[in-house]
């Protein structure tokens, strides 16, 4: 009869965090921003129509990084939650921060318990209003949620990323300098990302109860020409 | 509730009615309540749209309400009017736009207007077969993949007929479809269109107790939606008032004689 090794917690939880690390640094970085009259969310993605970023209600959008099955799975349950939490209550109940406390409950408990941890990271942003702050809720693979006022950074890559987009900021600036911003802290000094390659979405009111807004690559090339 | 995730093949895809299906979301309904009902609402094919008119009054055994609004905006270029239940009727308004929504948020794609009027066709089906709350609703809106207006009419099973001039629902249907019969042409503008239509309801709410026509005394008027490549737009109150009270003052001239011609 043969006995399972043992395997001490410490090691295990580094195993699948470096596991999951790894999963996540295949993919492309995306970074998310306040501007001026809202939130802009900048993904590399060369695919034109498996989207990393995406409308979840009102006045939240999701993003995700890694996995794109992983991620997109946790999208359909958002928006599932969102429409029919303002089903059951009322639009204005759809609080962004409830909706990333329920994602950091099952990535940590996939990361603890799972087969495998998910390989992903996601963005819950939320453009404020009278009700609630503006906010982007960064969720790491193992479920620990960090809330940030300013930017966030999801990827591989992102250390190096936010240390370029600390150095270049210069506070809060319109949209087209808010993606400047952004994609020179993607991009980095030695390389271009051509419009068609990166995915672009803003929240921003417009006077309309949806805030949501993809930006079309014509839009990016013309914002990024300024 | 947590969050909402399905295995594979139990996923309800990007269909709202079938997540709530899944959820075990359904409603028991108590038999035999009486709810307020009745209605006029017009959609009217136009060159450039189409138009709708509806009349404001809710009525149980007496008038319930006297500012319903029974047209909404189902998504930009759609436009969705009830008639019957009144409860029943506003629970469907709401369950169509959030489903269209629902489905473009899943999907990123927008519905097609005959993928949004065939998707009512069982929600009508569930309720009039298991409820005493019958609705009859109409759908009309833009049709942006063929640049043209169109109308559909719903029988009270569920089935779904698009018409190629014109929808009327509502108890005061006998009247403005007699108007509308008599004065549609085909390619009117939508200026033309809003004074038939204007005028259809009008006469329903002259003949039909459960209509209700223009209330000067309380400044309520019927409302008027146009839904164009521009989208869904509403009338603006004071544009509304001045279209009804034309039509009241030509009555009025001709001492409540319709007089034979469209007017």
């Amino acid at each position: 009869m043969s006995m399972p090794f043992y395997v001490s917690p410490e090691q295990l939880t580094k195993d699948r965090a470096e596991f999951a690390q790894k999963g996540i640094a295949r993919g492309r970085s995306m970074v998310a921003t306040t501007y001026d009259k809202g939130v802009l969310l900048v993904a590399e993605n060369p695919s034109a129509s498996l989207n990393k970023i995406s409308e979840i209600y009102d006045r939240i959008a999701f993003a995700g990084v890694g996995k794109y099955n992983e991620f997109d799975r946790l999208r359909e349950a958002g928006i599932r939650w969102a429409d029919g939490t303002g089903y059951t209550y009322s639009r204005e109940d759809v609080d962004a921060r409830a909706l990333a406390n329920y994602y950091a409950q099952y990535l940590g408990s996939m990361f603890a318990e799972g087969p495998k941890p998910l390989e992903i990271e996601i963005l819950i942003a939320q453009l404020g209003n009278e009700l609630r702050p503006t906010k982007l809720y960064h969720l790491a693979y193992e479920g620990t949620i960090t809330d940030e006022e300013r930017f966030a950074v999801l990827g591989g890559d992102a250390d190096t990323i936010k240390q370029r987009f600390v150095d270049a900021d210069q506070g809060t600036s319109d949209l087209a300098g808010a993606l400047h911003h952004a994609v020179s802290a993607l991009s980095g000094p030695d390389r271009v990302i051509p419009a068609a390659d990166l995915e672009v979405a803003i929240l921003e009111d417009r006077g309309a109860r949806r805030t949501f807004t993809r930006v079309s690559d014509a839009d990016v090339a013309e914002l990024l020409t300024h | 509730m947590g969050l909402p995730l399905f295995s594979v093949g139990e996923d309800p895809g990007p269909s709202f009615l079938q997540y709530l299906d899944a959820q075990g979301v359904t409603r028991s309904l108590p038999m035999g309540v009486d709810s307020p009902h009745a209605t006029t609402v017009v959609a009217v094919r136009a060159a450039e749209g189409v138009v709708l008119v509806g009349d404001r009054q809710a009525t149980g055994a007496y008038i319930a309400s006297r500012d319903v609004r029974k047209i909404e905006a189902a998504d930009r270029f759609t436009a969705i009017a009830i008639s019957g239940s009144a409860a029943m009727g506003m629970e469907f308004i709401r369950m169509a736009q959030l489903s269209f929504e629902h489905y473009e948020k899943m999907t990123d794609a927008v519905l097609s207007l005959e993928g949004k009027a065939n998707y009512l066709s069982p929600l009508i089906q569930r309720n009039n077969l298991t409820t005493p709350f019958l609705v009859l609703p109409l759908l009309a809106g833009y049709d942006v993949n063929r640049r043209r207006g169109r109308v559909f009419e719903y029988d009270g099973a569920g089935g779904c007929y698009e018409r190629s001039d014109f929808v009327t629902i509502g108890s005061g249907t006998p009247f403005a479809e007699s108007a509308l019969r008599l004065g549609f042409r085909d390619d009117m503008t939508i200026d033309e269109t809003v004074e038939l239509a204007a005028l259809a309801v009008y006469e329903a709410g002259d003949n039909d107790p459960a209509t209700g026509g223009p209330d000067f005394v309380r400044n309520i008027f019927p409302m008027i939606v146009t839904v164009t490549d521009a989208g869904f737009e509403e009338l603006s109150h004071d544009e509304t008032a001045e279209r009804f009270r034309a039509i009241h003052e030509r009555r009025t001239a001709s001492g409540g004689r319709p007089g034979g011609a469209l007017r």
